[in-house]
């Protein structure tokens, strides 16, 4: 009897023995889908409150915790009112997207855009909300339909005033997926990213200055610069944007702006390539926040690095060095963060 | 004193003797022992190998008379591979599909470099063993990966040392296997008519899709959307040809953090819904110096105008080839 419980014995090490094998090897992959939720993690305390967007929940991130806003349900890129108490931000559906009012507290106040259809190529887009720096109007990328081609799905940026319908203030290049990521500046001028595509067949981002709608606007980047996901300062004498110059990967830069003369002074580097992704300045201006993997094939984190003169790097030759925030979280990068 | 034993020895003695009797009854002898917990270790391993082991043996099957050269892991002579991709959703009869994306690949491990060519499915040129001439993305269909290798080897004058193909829910798989990618989006990749037919009871309808600009990770879905979109776009075919080369190199990057223990996982993907004529042992040893491919050695070549043409012949859209212009093109790279 004794024997046969030491054999029982010893075939159920053997079989622990094995699975231990197994879960050995299994701990061994690098690879790691899951998400984890912002607010199972606790993380470095930054200044002010950012928000931001993960799993299509809204969350906000204050003393190095996370609290969300939102359930999941494909909120996105989030945007703060100038006085700080309201947010806008995208619902994602199926075919289509709209906008919302939303407190700080992420409760709905008021749905902005009605954009869903029963025919599929009915349904509309509405991507990049931005208040107008006087609060009374929200800037939006939104497909206008062309009649002549239901093929062609170009965004333009529109505004919306209170009560009043979407007015068209840009007109996107044909079959380029149109004009994103407005930044409406103080004078009531509008930054934003247009994309063209050369002769070559080769696509460009220019970061892009109109005075008012309908204006033709000029470029503040060269075409082959590619650089997009402008973001403004807080006062409104630098852009942050993200520059490919034709590669796979992109800078971070940093340049002052002269919104009276449209222009746009010598960038200078504070992220060097990688796979960077929406920046956004502290409400101090000496920092700045993005996106970027914690690793290559990672997902995406919430990074920032600092500026020391507000707007402008140290030394355009030494990039500073950027400071990973967050680890194993994977937020959207569509829209950078708002910190206010 | 010594305990009284009855059999007129002193006690301790027989004490010692019977523990020591006692312990090869009880238990198996150790090399039993041993071999038993080996066992229980190659069953563990073996359990969690088991999708890789199902896959070599499937691939074995479905290589049939493709070309499959034994590799040394040590290998450095350059090869080449087409990797074909098709819309294998339940429109089509088993393996009887189009290959929407084309893509030659060729790898030199002596160098480190590696050229991507992407060859547009609408490419009008003679299909090997067919009258005529038809569109490049026939030839799968009617010779299967043999009649897609043949009918770029004739009309391009290279040789093909491999194949891969890819169906729809082969690549969200292995994307999706992998951890997803990361991608920089140029500009806006808007589709209205994009095809619903991924895991649908109708695969006649479509949805739209909206890709955002900036870089960003995607699932295995996004990543076919990614790739796949094209009505938006100004460059059509050729604007989802270059996407499909991003995210090939996006999926080298990500094989770079790959290990031994990541290959069971990535192989579940494949289910029949990748083929290839490459050997476990040449993946192997791509896996072990994809770290070492990047950047300037990584050449892409689009044959777009004036490589090529569009023009309509029958009432079909077709790509015209110049061959004056793509053959020097080509041999440059591809011998």
């Amino acid at each position: 009897m004794s024997r046969w419980l030491a054999t029982g014995v010893l075939l159920v090490l053997m079989a622990g023995f094995g699975f231990s094998v197994y879960q050995l090897l299994a701990s061994q992959k690098r690879v790691d889908t899951g998400v984890v939720a912002p607010t199972r993690t606790s993380t470095v305390t930054i200044p002010g409150t950012l928000y931001l967007a993960q799993g299509g929940s809204l969350y906000a991130f204050q003393r190095g915790r996370f609290g969300r806003l939102t359930a999941a349900g494909g909120w996105m890129q989030p945007a703060l009112s100038p006085d700080g108490t309201q947010l806008v931000a995208v619902k994602r559906g199926f075919n289509y997207s709209d906008l919302y009012l939303l407190d700080t507290a992420g409760h709905v106040q008021q749905q902005l855009t009605h954009n869903s259809a029963t025919r599929v190529e009915s349904n509309h887009w509405a991507f990049f909300p931005r208040f107008s720096a006087d609060g009374q109007s929200i800037f939006y990328s939104y497909d206008p339909k062309d009649p002549s081609n239901t093929y062609r799905v170009d965004l333009a940026i529109f505004a919306l005033s209170p009560g009043g319908n979407g007015r068209q203030w840009t007109h996107p290049n044909l079959y380029t997926g149109g004009d994103v990521t407005p930044v409406p500046l103080k004078g009531g001028a509008l930054v934003f990213a247009k994309s063209s595509i050369d002769p070559k067949g080769a696509v460009h981002t220019q970061v892009w200055i109109q005075a008012r709608a309908g204006s033709a606007g000029l470029g503040l980047t060269a075409p082959e610069d590619d650089c997009g996901q402008p973001a403004l300062a807080a006062d409104g004498s630098a852009l942050a944007m993200v520059c490919r110059h034709g590669g796979p990967t992109a800078d971070i830069e940093v340049a002052a702006l002269d919104a009276a003369n449209f222009q746009l002074g010598q960038p200078a580097v504070v992220v060097p390539a990688g796979l960077n992704a929406a920046p956004a300045f502290s409400p101090d201006g000496r920092t700045l926040a993005y996106f970027a993997p914690q690793g290559p094939g990672g997902s995406f984190q919430l990074w920032t690095v600092a500026l020391p003169v507000a707007g402008q790097p140290a030394s355009p030759a030494v990039p500073p060095t950027p400071r990973q925030i967050t680890h194993d979280l994977a937020f959207d990068t569509s829209a950078g963060p708002a910190w206010v | 004193m010594p305990e009284f034993d009855p059999r007129g020895r002193p006690g301790a003695a027989p004490r010692r003797r019977r523990a020591s009797a006692l312990r090869p009854r009880l238990l198996p002898p150790l090399s039993l022992v041993v071999l038993g917990f080996t066992v229980a270790a190659l069953l563990g391993a073996g359990a969690y190998f088991l999708p890789l082991l199902q896959i070599t043996a499937s691939t074995a099957v479905s290589s049939g008379n493709v070309p499959n050269p034994v590799v040394n892991p040590a290998d450095t002579k350059p090869f080449t591979v087409l990797l074909l991709g098709s819309d294998d959703d339940s429109k089509f009869a088993a393996d009887r599909v189009l290959t929407q994306s084309m893509i030659l690949l060729r790898v030199d491990p002596g160098t480190k470099s590696a050229t991507l060519l992407s060859i547009p499915r609408d490419l009008w040129v003679s299909i090997p063993g067919q009258r005529g001439k038809a569109k490049i993305d026939t030839a799968y269909e009617q010779g299967g990966a043999r009649g897609a290798i043949a009918a770029v080897e004739s009309n391009f004058q290279v040789h093909v040392d491999d194949y891969v193909w890819i169906g729809l829910q082969g690549l969200i798989h292995l994307i999706d296997r992998m951890g997803g990618v990361n991608v920089t989006v140029t500009n806006p990749v808007m589709d209205d008519f994009y095809p619903a037919d991924v895991n649908t009871s109708n695969p006649y309808g479509y949805y739209r899709v909206a890709a955002l600009p900036g870089a960003t990770h995607m699932d295995g879905v996004q990543a076919l959307q990614y790739v796949r979109s094209r009505h938006g776009d100004l460059r059509g075919d050729f604007a989802r040809s270059e996407r499909q080369q991003q995210v090939l190199l996006a999926l080298k990057t990500q094989a770079k953090s790959l290990t031994v223990a990541d290959l069971p996982q990535v192989a579940s993907a494949f289910n029949g819904e990748i083929k290839t004529s490459i050997g476990v042992d040449r993946v192997r040893a791509l896996l072990a110096i994809v770290s070492e491919f990047g950047g300037a050695n990584i050449k892409q070549v689009l044959l777009l105008p004036p490589y090529t043409s569009a023009a309509t012949v029958g009432g079909q859209d077709v790509i015209l080839p110049d061959w004056n212009q793509i053959l020097p093109l080509v041999h440059q790279s591809f011998p």
